[in-house]
């Protein structure tokens, strides 16, 4: 993969939070096709770096380029059209129905003027129906459990029409049948339009499982980066972890999984 | 599910037509505001049948006594009364949206406590001076509510950035400072004390053409400018970084929503007093009505509140005629009750 | 002959002298009006003819009106106003503060005649915007009295009532002025007028009840402040007045037992002379605070109370 072909790319970042430095010396690459996962142990900086790549925080150092466009230069409406995030979890103010929830993934495309056309609509229906969220489109968002509401979000976040998907802990409130299901949606998103899609995992074993490359990160520093099998082994999981772990080989994949 | 492909008017992929929506609650919103409007025409000190009262209206007559009341009493207030209204429920839904509080009032950030500091020093100085100023009053309202605006904005502003928790903090504390110099006034002033709380609840009794001409424009333009920004509105419930992902600039649009709508209000109250609980209970009510979404919620809201002034006006010259009850004490004993009751249906159905 | 001669020139000159008065009468009548006058809030009216519906906000105004015999062109007043008697049998517009506008309007007056405390003044603008004629008017003095006395007459197009009027009152005046005039500053007694409520409020300079003590030959302990204050209770035990007076709305003999008692058994007042003395007198407080005829009966009061005293 050349240069030419990258995501995103960040070089030399530095973050700090007033005096508080957070993240050092930040060197990543994303290409085209990629499921990025970023593992660590809390304060590590996952969040911090997730909100980086999303135009929430700017950097004091260094450069993040995206599609290789400085993200600071990127308008914020036109970033929308680029990105689109599924956080963790976040509180609605109001209750609005779930349709109206995915709906307003349409907002950075909809002329004030003009106001929004069918196609708006229809990308948001079929968002529905791709994380089986369409039974409850005509729910109150304060109705629906924690899973339905992850799914609820995820729709919102394709109703986006991203290039880049960002997601943080997306399957915590997942059943298991559900977390397959994402997944897989996810993973069809790349041979769309989606370029790559970048997760923030506290589940090691969930990211071994989805992502391509994962990201280590150990007190704001990128300890290593590689695949699965190069990342999660029992030396770097004791040295960032502090703790023991069994690594062993999952059954059928070529990915190693963390048991206790 | 099944995937249907019917795409009727009203029915876009599930999605309601809420132009259409839109057009038929507004036209009844307003032929209801008429009706009211009509209705409370019928009510003062002095009956006047409906059909004196119509014939009156449809001749323009300002020529007997009975013209007089109607159009340059009655009709005065009652316009008053719906701009009021409508200012005070459509700039509270707002607030409610941008600060992402279902507590926020119109008053929260400041504004009514400056404004209430500019009117009763004016009516401190009319008695100290001896000058008549009653028709300097709105004018060191508003000049005691811009001066709250201003102390919010800079106490709140930080190096370009207008972070929310500190722009609620500062119009806190500006509410707290200078409803404490009220106090003080209120204390040292003993002929005037009268004329002052009487203002502080609220009066609409001085309304008439010529202050209706002050308010109505900027009125609609800054209602037009805030229910223009219902889809940004509608992605701050999301929260502050979803928004921001959605590409809404947060800050840029709290401080246009803290402007219009923090000067909306200094030019209303300057010239009716602190009137509550509109501002507050009436967006919950549009909510329950029509749903959260703001491209709605806002013109309904405004239009319930107009509607509830007038009902409320109405009340405040009726019920202890020839007496006024300070229509701010109509509205709290209305409006009060009605919020409690909506709490407890939130809580009990967890719904809007 | 002669005789006859000189009794129809007689006649004729009466005749003469009768159509002169008359028509002069008559005349002086229509040379009255149009007439502009300034009120006390500085406005200008004018008045093209003769009122002939009066409305008074005021208690004090309609015992003027009452005192001038305009009470049958009287077709409102306000709630307050309760002397003479007859002015229950008088529609009522309503409280003092604030106006029912819808009641003053339907009356369809010539002439209101209203009061200048500044909490009536929004209504007051409100009306004039309706182009009702409003004279404002406000008296904290004997003096200001006496003009709002002559304007009210001027307006209501009887001056002549007017100045009969005040020429009695003059002459009331004049009368405890000079008996006062007499007596040294030691045979003025010490004067301390309070409310009758928790909170005390005392006349000072510069309002009537001030006035009616000096003239009646008193001498306020307040005299030193301005307008009504609120005063702190050491003042009075300081200063040692020789009298207190309490004006109270409430005139049964029960609650004036009462009021005194509380007064009596003020902490901090134990020495003063007034109550070692047991000279306090509660009076009608309608009479000190209405700027009108009974002024002087207020005067007479006080004048009487001092001169016992002492």
């Amino acid at each position: 993969m050349n240069i030419k072909e990258q995501v995103i790319s960040l070089e030399d970042v530095n973050f700090s939070y007033g005096q508080q430095a957070v993240l050092h010396d930040i060197n990543l690459s994303v290409f085209p096709g990629e499921f990025i996962g970023i593992i660590g142990p809390n304060g590590s900086g996952k969040t911090t770096l997730l909100k980086l790549i999303s135009g929430i925080l700017s950097p004091q150092n260094g450069q993040i380029l995206l599609f290789h466009q400085d993200i600071s230069r990127i308008p914020r409406k036109k970033l929308a059209k680029m990105i689109s995030v599924v956080p963790q979890e976040s509180y609605i103010t109001y209750n609005y129905k779930v349709k109206e929830i995915v709906f307003m993934g349409r907002i950075p495309y909809i002329n004030q003027w003009q106001g929004e056309t069918i196609s708006d609509y229809l990308i948001s229906r079929n968002a529905m129906e791709k994380t089986d969220s369409l039974c409850h489109a005509d729910k109150g968002i304060h109705q629906i459990s924690g899973g339905e509401m992850q799914r609820v979000y995820i729709a919102r976040a394709l109703a986006q029409s991203p290039k880049i998907l960002m997601l943080d802990e997306f399957a915590s409130h997942l059943d298991l049948n559900y977390k397959y299901e994402i997944i897989k949606i996810l993973k069809e998103t790349l041979k769309e339009e989606v370029k790559c899609i970048i997760s923030v995992f506290h589940d090691l074993n969930l990211a071994s499982y989805c992502a391509d490359r994962l990201i280590l990160l150990s007190h704001g520093r990128i300890e290593k980066s590689g695949t699965p099998l190069e990342v999660i082994n029992n030396q770097n999981i004791k040295k960032v972890y502090r703790s023991k772990a069994h690594i062993i080989q999952h059954p059928e994949l070529a990915i190693p999984q963390v048991i206790m | 599910m099944k995937y249907s492909s019917k795409q009727s008017k009203n029915n876009l992929y599930g999605y309601p037509n809420w132009r259409t929506k839109a057009f038929f609650v507004l036209s009844f919103g307003f032929l209801s505001i008429l009706i009211i409007g009509f209705i409370g025409l019928n009510f003062g000190t002095i009956s006047i049948q409906p059909q004196k009262i119509f014939s009156i209206l449809w001749h323009h007559k300002t020529d007997d006594s009975l013209g007089l009341i109607i159009w340059e009493l009655r009709i005065p207030r009652l316009i008053m009364a719906m701009l009021t209204g409508m200012t005070l429920a459509g700039v509270g839904g707002a607030f409610q949206g941008i600060l992402r509080n279902p507590l926020a009032d119109p008053y929260i950030l400041g504004v009514s406590a400056g404004a209430a500091l500019g009117a009763c020093s004016s009516i401190a100085l009319q008695y100290v001076t001896g000058l008549y100023l009653m028709h300097i009053l709105p004018v060191f309202a508003l000049l005691g509510a811009f001066l709250s605006i201003l102390l919010v904005y800079l106490f709140s502003r930080k190096k370009n950035h207008l972070p929310m928790t500190d722009l609620l903090l500062a119009g806190v504390a500006v509410n707290f400072f200078f409803s404490a110099l009220i106090t003080i006034l209120l204390a040292v002033s003993s002929r005037e004390l009268h004329s002052m709380v009487f203002w502080l609840m609220g009066d609409l009794s001085t309304a008439n053409w010529q202050k209706i001409s002050l308010i109505i424009l900027p009125v609609f333009l800054g209602s037009f400018l805030l229910i223009f920004s219902s889809l940004e509105l509608n992605a701050m419930a999301l929260g502050e970084e979803e928004a921001l992902h959605l590409g809404i600039q947060t800050e840029k649009l709290r401080l246009k929503i803290f402007l219009i709508g923090s000067v909306m209000i200094a030019i209303v109250v300057s010239f009716t007093g602190l009137i509550g609980f509109v501002g507050l209970v009436i967006p919950h009510i549009a909510r329950l009505v029509v749903g959260p979404d703001h491209r709605i919620m806002l013109p309904v809201s405004a239009l319930i509140g107009a509607a509830f002034l007038i009902f409320c006006d109405t009340m405040a010259r009726t019920i202890i005629a020839p007496t006024e009850i300070p229509i701010g004490a109509i509205t709290a004993i209305i409006g009060a009750p009605l919020f409690i009751h909506l709490l407890k249906r939130r809580s009990e159905t967890n719904e809007y | 002959m002669k005789q006859k001669i000189f009794f129809s020139f007689y006649i004729i000159m009466l005749a003469i002298l009768l159509s002169f008065v008359m028509s002069v009468s008559i005349f002086s009548q229509e040379y009255l009006y149009p007439i502009t006058l300034t009120d006390d809030s500085g406005a200008k009216i004018t008045f093209n003819e003769k009122p002939q519906r009066i409305i008074s906000l005021a208690p004090s105004n309609t015992e003027i009106i009452f005192a001038l015999g305009l009470e049958d062109k009287l077709v409102g007043r306000s709630d307050f106003c309760n002397y003479p008697r007859e002015t229950q049998d008088f529609e009522s517009i309503g409280k003092m503060f604030p106006l029912n506008l819808e009641k003053i309007v339907s009356l369809e007056p010539d002439i209101i005649l209203a009061f200048g405390e500044l909490n009536q003044l929004k209504d007051i603008t409100r009306l004039r915007e309706l182009g009702l004629k409003i004279v404002v008017i406000q008296s904290e003095s004997l003096q200001s009295t006496i003009q709002s006395i002559k304007l009210i007459s001027a307006a209501c197009g009887i001056p002549e009532k007017g100045d009969q009027l005040i020429y009695d009152m003059h002459k009331r005046i004049d009368q405890v002025i000079s008996r006062v005039a007499i007596l040294s500053s030691d045979q003025k007694p010490k004067v301390f007028a309070g409310s009758s409520f928790d909170t005390i409020y005392s006349p000072g300079r510069g309002t009537l009840f001030h006035e009616l003590i000096t003239l009646a030959g008193g001498q306020n302990i307040i005299g030193h402040l301005e307008r009504w204050v609120k005063i702190n209770p050491e003042l009075v035990a300081q200063a040692e007045p020789d009298i207190i007076i309490i004006p109270s709305g409430i005139m049964n003999p029960e609650e004036i037992t009462k009021i005194k008692n509380d007064i009596i058994s003020h902490p901090g007042w134990a020495q003063v002379p007034a109550i070692r003395n047991q000279q306090i007198y509660a009076v009608n407080e309608d009479i000190f605070y209405r700027a009108g005829p009974r002024l002087l009966d207020a005067l007479e009061l006080l004048y009487e109370i001092f001169i016992e005293t002492k």
